[in-house]
């Protein structure tokens, strides 16, 4: 269901941006769209009823019923890159602002 | 030891922010450092941190040496050459070559959409260079999308097989069963990322505004080094990690519908920049179409030949286009003046058209006869006409360049002697191929030895 959910993210953040024509909501959608490709990658480590994959006293029947780490270290790569590349977005909007004067792409004539 | 050629220039790159005085000698030691470490990396499986197969991989094999070499080599004399645009830019160029070396070296799939979102920023940054805000926020957009869509593959690909190392991904896919139809998802979906920085055709709209009025810097960096890497990266991928089978039909047109759009638009253009850009989108997409077709050896040629070409036509024609004006007519007779790059420039533009003396020669005919041994007639029959139109509009242009009255003038004697010097290389290549056919010549063999679990 969650994955259901985050791949509707997913779209929804892709029909943003080909849709948007203003800079800042287009640097929202895009963060739309990586919000729900992280949760869709988080949702794949999901075990029912699976425990920590830590070293605890209690052990294990299977190592089955760990909870993948994997996808976990990856998503949190993936939110530090997508900080980056909303913060350079940001900064282009900065620059796109103090040159026409508006966020809006119709309004700035051919470049 | 691999790994040193990707820490040292992060580390350099914190310790040019700490000193911008020194930012540009920082920078010009670690290319020239990177550029001769890699003459000295001996092939292998590099594990970092000492996880053995679990952990990050980096591999040097005889493919990631001559990426190595090629473009190191290549980013240091774009580097030298425009020195005062790369003071300016000094820690982005750092961050930028470790993101190469990465591409380059890593055997891991996630490592890999790292060092490509590295790159991909660290290329949006050049961009500014061109005072062009809007195009670099839709490059930024595009890439962003685009590797997105790649993380988003790798993980279903993950799910389903479960490991992301490059060269046990075949053999995973044996043991679990997994068909080409379930496999489709995964992998088209890395394709669609990989294609928008290789500027295949539905996804490359952001090349034309960053390259039309790129600076030679930024645009000798993405049309050349930058390109060149994606297109290893995906020869890589292509032949040990996506077997794409039941795709052949469709990507055959996506890329065969590059290679023309690409030709046919340079062959409109009447300016410097946009013919140069248009070309290098149509031989992006051949590049892709042999890697496809298992002629991985051919597709290297092709990306060695296309890199060094690019090199040249760029430098030469983005300064042109910075002194005079973008328009050829404008540029008539620009190469009076300017003799010797104008030499360097013929060389470069009659390489990439394939005559005969050139490196490109070589290589087209290598690309031709592996096409027509794969029995496909229809494509090398596209590529001869494609390579026709070709040739017309860069024999225009050269003909427009060599002949009427201009007063441009280039002063620059560094990029005269390193446009001049690729420029030898291509002849040389050209007439006395057999080392480079002997350099590549295993490169096939070996990835599939590792793939079946060989060590060097």
């Amino acid at each position: 269901m969650i994955q259901i959910a985050s791949i509707l993210l997913v779209m929804l953040g892709l029909y943003g941006i080909l849709t948007n024509r203003n800079i800042i909501k287009i640097i929202i959608s895009l963060n739309i769209f990586e919000v729900g490709l992280n949760l869709f990658i988080v949702s794949l480590a999901y075990v029912e009823g699976g425990i920590d994959p830590i070293l605890t006293s209690h052990s294990a029947s299977s190592t089955l019923s760990f909870v993948d780490p994997l996808p976990h270290a990856l998503v949190l790569t993936a939110i530090v890159i997508g900080v980056g590349t909303t913060a350079l977005g940001l900064a282009f909007a900065k620059k796109i602002y103090a040159k026409y004067g508006t966020y809006e792409l119709d309004e700035m004539g051919v470049e | 030891m691999a790994v040193l050629l990707i820490a040292i220039p992060l580390l350099f790159a914190f310790v040019s922010i700490l000193n911008k005085k020194y930012a540009f000698y920082l920078l010009a030691l670690v290319a020239a450092f990177n550029f001769v470490f890699s003459f000295f990396l001996e092939k292998g499986m590099y594990s970092i941190g000492g996880f053995g197969p679990f952990g990050i991989n980096l591999l040097v094999d005889q493919y990631a040496l001559i990426g190595l070499w090629l473009l190191n080599g290549l980013f240091f004399l774009t580097v030298m050459i425009n020195l005062k645009a790369s003071k300016k830019l000094a820690t982005v160029l750092i961050v930028l070559l470790a993101g190469i070396n990465g591409l380059l070296l890593t055997n891991d799939l996630f490592n890999l959409f790292v060092f490509l979102e590295i790159t991909g920023i660290s290329a949006y940054l050049l961009t500014t260079e061109n005072k062009k805000p809007v195009s670099s926020f839709n490059y930024l957009v595009q890439g962003t999308v685009g590797s997105g869509l790649y993380l988003l593959g790798l993980v279903i690909l993950y799910s389903m097989i479960g490991t992301l190392n490059m060269s046990d991904v075949i053999s995973r896919i044996y043991t679990i069963g997994a068909t080409p139809t379930t496999l489709l998802l995964p992998f088209m979906l890395m394709f669609i990322g990989l294609g928008v920085e290789a500027k295949l055709l539905p996804f490359n709209s952001w090349v034309k505004g960053v390259l039309e009025k790129a600076k030679p810097l930024s645009g000798t960096l993405v049309s050349s080094v930058i390109a060149g890497t994606i297109l290893l990266v995906f020869g890589r991928l292509l032949t040990t990690v996506m077997v794409i089978s039941n795709a052949d039909m469709l990507i055959t047109i996506i890329l065969i519908a590059t290679i023309i759009a690409g030709e046919v638009a340079a062959f409109k253009s009447t300016r410097i920049r946009e013919i140069l850009l248009f070309s290098s989108i149509g031989q992006a997409g051949l590049v892709v179409y042999l890697f496809t077709h298992g002629l991985l050896m051919q597709g290297v040629l092709l990306i060695i030949a296309n890199v060094l070409s690019k090199f040249v036509l760029f430098t030469i024609g983005a300064s042109l286009a910075e002194a005079a004006g973008d328009e050829v007519e404008e540029l008539r007779g620009a190469f009076k003046n300017n003799k010797l790059l104008g030499i360097g420039f013929t060389v470069a533009a009659l390489s990439v058209t394939g005559l005969p003396l050139f490196f490109g020669f070589v290589v087209k005919l290598n690309v031709l006869l592996g096409i027509f041994g794969s029995y496909d007639l229809i494509t090398p029959i596209i590529i001869l006409v494609v390579s026709l139109i070709e040739g017309v509009y860069f024999i225009k242009l050269l003909m427009k360049l060599w002949y009427g009255e201009s007063n441009v003038q280039i002063k620059n004697v560094l990029m005269t002697v390193s446009v001049l010097s690729v420029a030898v290389v291509l002849i040389v290549l050209g007439v006395y191929y057999q080392p480079m056919m002997d350099l590549v010549a295993p490169i096939k063999d070996e990835m599939i030895m590792i793939i079946q679990g060989g060590s060097f």
